[in-house]
């Protein structure tokens, strides 16, 4: 008896101690240091996911070469579990100088106040303004984008051709009837292969959303059931209950088998796929295919992702970090790093560099990343997109009114919030 | 506390409840003290990595808890039940729970059938090469789970998966395992019962081999035959067996997470996310209270489940 | 066997049991096979069985990549070290659970049972913040240490140990051999079969364990091997196929020449762990 008592007379203590301080107002942006001038030194510690991990000591090797007072130590980490390994260790405080960071875990990783700002040595008008924005959180920005992608409609050329399709569509209209075309006209079995709901599918509806000119957000308050929203969403729909896409996909399907065999000859997704595809499809099948900008409404926009590169507040060389920031920036870096990665520059010049201006499919997307836009950088972006994923699916594979589907989406996102 | 059931096991040994045990009514000099002894390691290690976590994320299930919070984790309101609340009035959770009750009453008895049949079949009909067998049985269990979602999905997939094909040689036309919500359970109960029957047909296995064969030769001696052999004599004898399988199964299911992770992500339609899955999701959402609310929830579910099992399947001698 | 069983229902067993074998490893077989196609091959759809091209380029891209000597060593060590330590201790508190009196048993009990029973998602960061802060992080101490000890192992010792004679304890103490003494030199012997058995599931265990030492290393050096293997196969947005069907065969490898040399002890050993 005396044992439970004092076990709660400790409880009590430890309660009365909790409590959150009140709240300061740390939303304000910060300030932003300069870049000091001459080389790095010092040693640095990288974390890089997948092939851009093992791929990156290969640049740096020019970077060490310019700076011979730096010690660059790359690790390469799984892109599974990769975002596990990055909250844990802020909150442990492990993390390393600086990190390729996927951008979508900006917003989370900044309000853990585990970044540091941007200098304003680093100038924001060479990136694709869509991608310079994934680093912005609450007017701050937190690292560089450091290669990007985005969305386009893959097409099957001589599957448009048969199905009497010559110029590529260039609005909403246009892309429906080539669906359908591609149905009765060329054999194939689903017009075009969107996702019907789902983990990510996002991606692939707010394009249009953007295009028709919705917007998720408008300051602190989430903007889901817009007109604009409703409208695009419509569309999305119409694909599956008009029978031009599949509500009942198997689960993780990828596109290239049905591309390639002509079921499902349209698509939409970034550059990645186009090496996917022609794996799949053999010799000279690159001259079967090609890809096309999103349809326009007001815009023709689309959704940009990639990765960006920031630097921990917990760094102890946070100059040598910024420089190599900074060096990655560079217009030659972004093409010698396309060139060993096959991923997209962010830096808007680099793209007049032959190696990429020459290949027509990736001029389609350098052009599409001048109005591609990315959702904003709150925390709670995630949980949001979740719901939002899963609307989307009723939507999509139960007929659900879109209207009411986008209430829910609204109330649901209000009260998880945007976490700052 | 079951535990004296435990403690006892059935056979041709001698019953160790603790009054037996207590023979000279104190226990020998020493006896005490070489106990504590014994259980050093075990106690260090408990109390530097398990006491720590489970009482701080047993405190932030009472408090409103964020990832950001983790590293101040006393300057946090403390919300009473207020988590525990939000968990069961939440429609995902309790559609997870749904989704979890259904995994686990068909998957556990599924899974003990099909590694009792497997051990039988091994036990009295193969003689030769049943070391081949067993290995064989036994390999889904140490396959990677990634490796294995990979072949799945192929097998399920609706037009040319194997599954589909081979139903198709009968006349049967598969459904659309991975992608119709009410199949996507199934296809992932089967999953599981194909990578878990290894371990407990190995349990089983063991079990039936130490069956007396005096026993048998007796009962066939007195004119029973071999289904009447098994269920009155083998099965008796196999209980404790099947209750230590049938706990630590459905302490496993319970916790389903790498299936429906791996394969479907809880889809389509929410139709196959599990508890533990959607706690992760909170997780990584940042939601710290919330989840440990959510993972105690499971705790207690898990507590209650054996103990169920434990009154269920006890040794009645 | 008993009674005279018509060879035709044997046979017919041997083939229904065949045809079940068949069934249950064919997935494992298609993914042997898969680590021989290309990556295109493995994608189609309708899927192939037979490589159409068989080649070993998926493994030897993965051992140009892959650092294998570190990541199996790393492997090796983390799981010996672990099954080592779960041997010793777990049979060391699941005797003094089984067949000692002292103050306390039954709360000690308790715990190691309640501890099963948690979930271990709900442990895992604050577990991490403590190995951090114990300096623990990026090193292999730290993928080891937290799991020297399993409940789990605890419980399955203590079953097979209550099973033994009692008596033995009382000859021991009449032939005058200290407490300690006893444990070490009475018991622990007798324990062969069961200590095989937790042996192979700790060993198991440790092998494929992915998140914890994704996590507690900072440096690809103190990567384990699935850890590396997810490092080379999966993608942001894609995923190698190939490469980790490869990956899949060469982890498993040792997993099934591990069981191949004690399963004659394992099966033996269930039989006797008084959970039967």
């Amino acid at each position: 008896m005396k044992k439970i008592a004092t076990a709660l007379a400790v409880l009590a203590l430890v309660l009365t101690g909790c409590g959150r301080p009140a709240d300061n107002p740390s939303a304000a942006p910060q300030a932003s240091s300069t870049i000091a001038a001459g080389p790095a030194t010092g040693e640095l510690t990288v974390w890089a996911m997948g092939a851009e991990g093992e791929n990156l000591p290969n640049l740096l090797k020019d970077f060490e070469a310019a700076n011979p007072d730096v010690k660059v130590t790359v690790t390469a980490i799984p892109w599974s579990a990769a975002h596990d390994k990055f909250t844990t260790a802020i909150t442990a405080q492990k993390t390393p100088d600086l990190a390729m960071i996927g951008t979508t875990w900006m917003g989370e990783f900044a309000g853990l106040g585990a970044l540091d700002p941007t200098p304003s040595s680093i100038d924001k008008n060479a990136f694709f303004p869509g991608a310079w924005g994934t680093t912005e959180v609450n007017g701050t920005s937190y690292g560089i984008p450091w290669y990007v992608e985005t969305r386009l409609v893959y097409y099957r050329t001589d599957l448009a051709e048969k199905a009497g399709i010559t110029t590529p569509p260039t609005d909403w209209d246009g892309l429906k009837a080539m669906a359908k075309a591609m149905q009765d006209k060329a054999g194939a079995k689903w017009g075009i292969n969107l996702q019907p709901g789902g983990t990510g599918s996002w991606q692939t509806v707010m394009p249009f959303a953007w295009s028709n000119g919705a917007q998720l957000n408008n300051g602190d308050a989430w903007t889901f059931d817009t007109p604009q929203m409703s409208e695009a969403v419509k569309y999305y729909q119409s694909f599956f209950t008009e029978g031009i896409s599949n509500k009942a996909p198997a689960a993780n399907e990828t596109a290239e088998p049905s591309f390639v065999d002509g079921s499902q000859p349209m698509f939409i997704s970034g550059p990645w796929m186009m090496s996917a595809v022609e794996k799949v499809g053999g010799k000279g099948f690159a001259d079967k295919y090609s890809v096309m900008a999103m349809p326009t409404r007001q815009t023709s926009a689309s959704f940009v992702g990639g990765s960006n590169f920031g630097v921990f507040k917990n760094s102890q060389n946070k100059d040598a970090a910024w420089k190599l920031v900074q060096w990655l920036a560079q217009p030659e870096v972004q093409v010698k790093w396309y060139q060993l990665s096959t991923d997209l520059p962010s830096v808007s010049s680099a793209w007049q560099d032959p190696a990429l201006a020459s290949d027509t499919k990736l001029a389609t997307f350098g052009t599409q990343l001048q109005t591609a836009v990315a959702p904003p950088s709150f925390a709670t972006w995630e949980q949001v997109a979740a719901r939002f994923d899963a609307e989307i699916e009723k939507v999509t594979k139960t007929g659900a009114d879109v209207d009411a589907s986008l209430k829910t989406v609204q109330s649901e996102a209000q009260s998880i919030g945007t976490g700052s | 506390m079951s535990t004296p059931t435990l403690a006892a096991p059935v056979g041709q040994r001698p019953t160790l409840s603790p009054e037996v045990r207590a023979r000279s009514g104190r226990g020998h000099p020493g006896e005490g003290r070489a106990a504590w002894i014994l259980a050093i390691p075990f106690t260090v290690l408990f109390a530097a990595f398990t006491v720590w976590p489970v009482v701080q994320s047993l405190f932030m299930s009472f408090t409103d808890t964020r990832q950001r919070d983790l590293r101040t984790p006393f300057s946090v309101n403390f919300i009473g039940v207020d988590n525990y609340v939000r968990a069961l009035t939440d429609p995902v959770f309790v559609k997870a729970a749904a989704n979890t009750a259904y995994f686990v009453l068909v998957g556990v008895p599924l899974t003990l059938a099909v590694a009792l049949l497997a051990a039988v079949a091994l036990d009295k009909g193969i003689t030769r090469l049943r070391s081949v067998y067993r290995l064989g049985f036994y390999t889904p269990v140490i396959t990677s789970i990634v490796a294995v979602a990979v072949v799945w999905r192929f097998i399920l997939q609706p037009e040319s998966g194997l599954l589909n094909t081979v139903l198709g040689w009968f006349g049967v036309q598969g459904p659309n395992w991975l992608g119709d919500p009410a199949w996507s359970m199934p296809s992932l109960i089967m999953m599981a019962v194909w990578r878990n029957f290894g371990t407990g047909m190995i349990i089983f296995l063991a079990g039936l081999q130490s069956v007396p064969y005096s026993l048998q030769e007796a009962a066939a001696i007195d004119g029973a035959n071999g289904w009447q052999r098994f269920w009155n004599i083998t099965f008796p004898l196999l209980r404790p067996t099947l209750l230590f399988v049938s706990v630590t199964t459905a302490v496993g299911y319970l916790q389903f997470f790498e299936e429906p992770f791996v394969m479907t992500s809880g889809g389509p339609l929410n139709s196959t996310i599990s508890l533990s899955m959607y706690t992760y999701n909170q997780f990584g959402y940042g939601n710290y209270g919330l989840a440990a609310a959510m993972s105690y929830l499971i705790f207690v579910v898990i507590a209650v489940v054996t103990a169920l099992q434990f009154r269920l399947l006890r040794e009645n001698t | 066997m008993l009674g005279s069983r018509n060879p035709y229902g044997r046979a017919l067993v041997h083939v229904v049991v065949t045809v079940a074998l068949l069934v249950v490893i064919a997935p494992f077989i298609w993914m042997v096979l898969g680590s021989f196609k290309g990556e295109g091959e493995i994608r189609r759809v309708p899927p192939t069985w037979w490589p159409e091209a068989a080649s070993l380029d998926n493994y030897t891209q993965l051992f140009a990549r892959l650092d294998f000597g570190t990541y199996f060593t790393n492997s090796v060590i983390v799981a010996l070290v672990v099954t080592a330590g779960n041997l010793l201790f777990c049979s060391m508190l699941g005797y003094a659970l089984a067949l000692l009196r002292f103050p306390g048993k039954r709360a000690l009990l308790a715990v190691v049972l309640g501890t099963l029973m948690i979930p271990g998602v709900v442990t895992f960061v604050p577990l991490f913040v403590i190995v951090a802060n114990a300096g623990l992080i990026d090193s292999l101490p730290g993928l080891f240490l937290p799991f020297l000890v399993t409940p789990f192992g605890v419980f399955l010792m203590r079953q097979f140990i209550s099973g033994l004679p009692p008596d033995l304890l009382d000859a021991g103490r009449v032939d005058g051999a200290g407490e300690l003494g006893i444990f070490a030199r009475i018991i622990l012997p007798l324990c062969g079969p069961a200590l095989a058995t937790l042996g192979i599931l700790t060993f198991l265990g440790s092998w494929n364990n992915f998140l914890w030492p994704l996590v507690v290393a900072q440096t690809e050096s103190h990567y384990t091997l699935p850890v590396a293997l997810a490092l080379y196969s999966t993608g942001q947005n894609n995923t190698q196929y190939g490469l980790l069907l490869a990956g899949a065969c060469v982890v498993v490898l040792p997993l099934l020449v591990v069981f191949l040399i004690f399963q004659r002890h394992f099966v033996e050993g269930i039989a006797t762990t008084g959970i039967k």
